[in-house]
């Protein structure tokens, strides 16, 4: 009988539930939302991109050495791990902006896999021009110093 | 011999909370065996952790094996991971893995109440609970900052400090959930149409819980105390915040419904208490060591214990991980309990074992 009378009273209370898109839920200030990053301040060490589980960052680099940062927001999953990782305090942070939806144009997947694949392979590019000019450099200061030694030995002798 | 049927249930329902199918064979409605189907999401999950991740992300990825009990599953990993490493934790960071484990609980006990509720045919109990349910949501997100995958447990601490105006919070909301919580536990316990649908429903006893093995809420209505959290201190302090073991005797669907009301009395004891007396130190135990050895870890979750297995070879990727969900340790009580029942009780028993799939099947 009670539960009736509760149940008559529930009629004129208010909806418990929130208008949501009109309304704004409960947020608290420190909820996990999207990764920021300021560029100025990185110092490029990548260690937030080696604990981020699921790979939502990468760096890209072009032939110059110079690294590109890429962050995914629909394969993050706000763990904080980056932020915690980082060396550079306020290098990489987080706000508490929830992430919006992904677009179909975006291609947030496929496009994401290439662009993960693409950044791995410019940077073992970097690495491989940067392998083979310093070898390049090498056997020139090789060649060079020979070069210096006879011309020293030839100086002797003459 | 009357004629039997055989009625699936399963493995989408609108009854079921999750994709588990069970068979019955029902002979004049009456229950006489029952065949259950488990495994329909199986993820890989395990394979994954020993493959694709390092030892210190993989505290993230077992977070996501179940949204209902994700920072048991990630305390328990962390802790065996400990193990592994062999260091100790701060005092702090245990204390606040305890709140965080119990605040879960509130909330997944309060689901699983409601869906028993639903089950049984009360939907108005059901969106009520689900009403009151909403603080202890929010209470995790202003702790962990997000709602359900909470991120919170990692390998040598936790993530994040409770701040001491967010533990007030706690405290006051609390406070306002105590006399909804009385109003519940009135209607659960004196509600005739409930009682109908749960009293007498799905019975196990004694004998048969040591039997099949049960574990949790399942065993404990049957007056078994089974509970991690009387059994081990060594790796969080359940004692010294005050818990206590809860039974029942009836082991029915009215049992397990008042063990778990119970319980949320019990967790919101130990959650004012570790907030009352919550210790300063560090948050996290720093390491460069890499997981070497064996190792094994039990935790209470909400449905039982939950146990872990992990084995390093001195490398950033674990050998092997084993994870063992207390849904799986139920599976043959839960079969077992239907036996003699009528089949239009069946959803509400299927309720009230409060199945999880996802942490069976990983
Ligand atoms: S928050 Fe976690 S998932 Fe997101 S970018 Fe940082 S480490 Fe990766
Ligand atoms: S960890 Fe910090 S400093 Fe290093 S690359 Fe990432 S953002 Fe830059």
């Amino acid at each position: 009988m009670k539960t009736f009378f509760k149940a008559l009273g529930n009629v004129f209370k208010k909806p418990v539930t929130t208008k949501y898109p009109f309304e704004q839920t409960y947020k608290p200030d420190d909820y996990r939302g999207l990764i920021g990053f300021e560029e100025s301040l990185c110092i490029w060490c990548r260690r937030c991109e080696a604990v981020c589980p699921p790979g939502a960052i990468v760096f890209s680099q072009d032939m110059e050495g110079k690294q590109t940062y890429h962050y995914n927001r629909a394969v993050c999953i706000y763990c904080t791990e980056c932020v915690r990782a980082c060396p550079k305090e306020g290098a990489i942070f987080q706000t508490a902006e929830p992430a919006p939806c992904a677009l179909k144009e975006e291609n947030i997947n496929n496009g994401w896999n290439k662009l993960f694949a693409e950044a791995i392979e410019s940077r073992e590019l970097y690495a491989a021009e940067k392998k083979k000019k310093a070898a390049e450099k090498a056997a020139a200061d090789k060649a060079a110093a020979v070069a210096k030694k006879a011309a020293e030995e030839g100086n002797k002798e003459g | 011999m009357a004629k039997q049927y055989e009625i699936p249930i399963g493995a989408q329902h609108i009854s079921l909370l999750e994709p588990l199918h069970f068979k019955f064979t029902t002979e004049n409605e009456k229950i006489v065996n029952t065949e259950a189907n488990v495994f329909y999401v199986h993820r890989g999950i395990e394979q994954a952790c020993v493959t694709k991740f390092k030892f210190r992300q993989v505290s993230f990825v077992v977070g996501r094996v179940c949204g209902l009990c994700s920072i048991s599953h990630s305390t328990a990993y962390s802790q065996v991971a400990e193990k592994l490493l062999k260091i100790d934790i701060p005092i702090r960071a245990k204390y606040l893995r305890m709140l965080v484990i119990e605040l879960d609980r509130i909330h997944s006990h309060l689901l699983c109440l409601s869906h028993v509720a639903e089950n049984s045919g009360f939907e108005a109990l059901f969106m009520k609970t689900m009403q009151y349910r909403e603080f202890s949501m929010e209470l995790l997100e202003a702790v962990c900052g997000n709602r359900i995958q909470y991120d919170f447990a990692i390998v040598g601490g936790v993530s994040r400090d409770l701040k001491p105006e967010v533990g007030q919070t706690i405290l006051k909301r609390l406070k306002t959930f105590m006399p909804q919580l009385e109003e519940i536990v009135d209607i659960f316990k004196t509600n005739w149409t409930l009682s109908l649908k749960n009293k007498g429903a799905g019975i196990i006893n004694k004998e048969m819980v040591y039997r099949l093995n049960a574990v949790g809420p399942f065993a404990r209505a049957a007056g078994v105390p089974i509970d991690v959290r009387n059994e081990t201190e060594d790796l969080l302090p359940w004692k010294e915040v005050g818990f206590e073991v809860v039974t029942e005797t009836s082991g029915d669907v009215y049992a397990r419904n008042l063990v778990r009301l119970k319980e949320l009395y019990v967790s919101i004891r130990i959650i004012e208490n570790i907030i009352n007396g919550l210790p300063e130190s560090a948050l996290i135990t720093e390491t460069k060591a890499f997981p070497e050895g064996e190792a094994t870890v039990r935790l209470e979750a909400p449905r039982g214990e939950l146990f872990y297995y992990a084995k390093g070879n001195k490398t950033q990727v674990l050998e092997r991980l084993k994870i063992k969900a207390p849904t799986f340790s139920n599976v043959a009580a839960m079969r077992a309990a239907f036996e003699g029942n009528e089949y239009a009780s069946a959803p509400a028993i299927i309720a009230s074992y409060d199945p999880c799939l996802s942490c069976t099947a990983r």
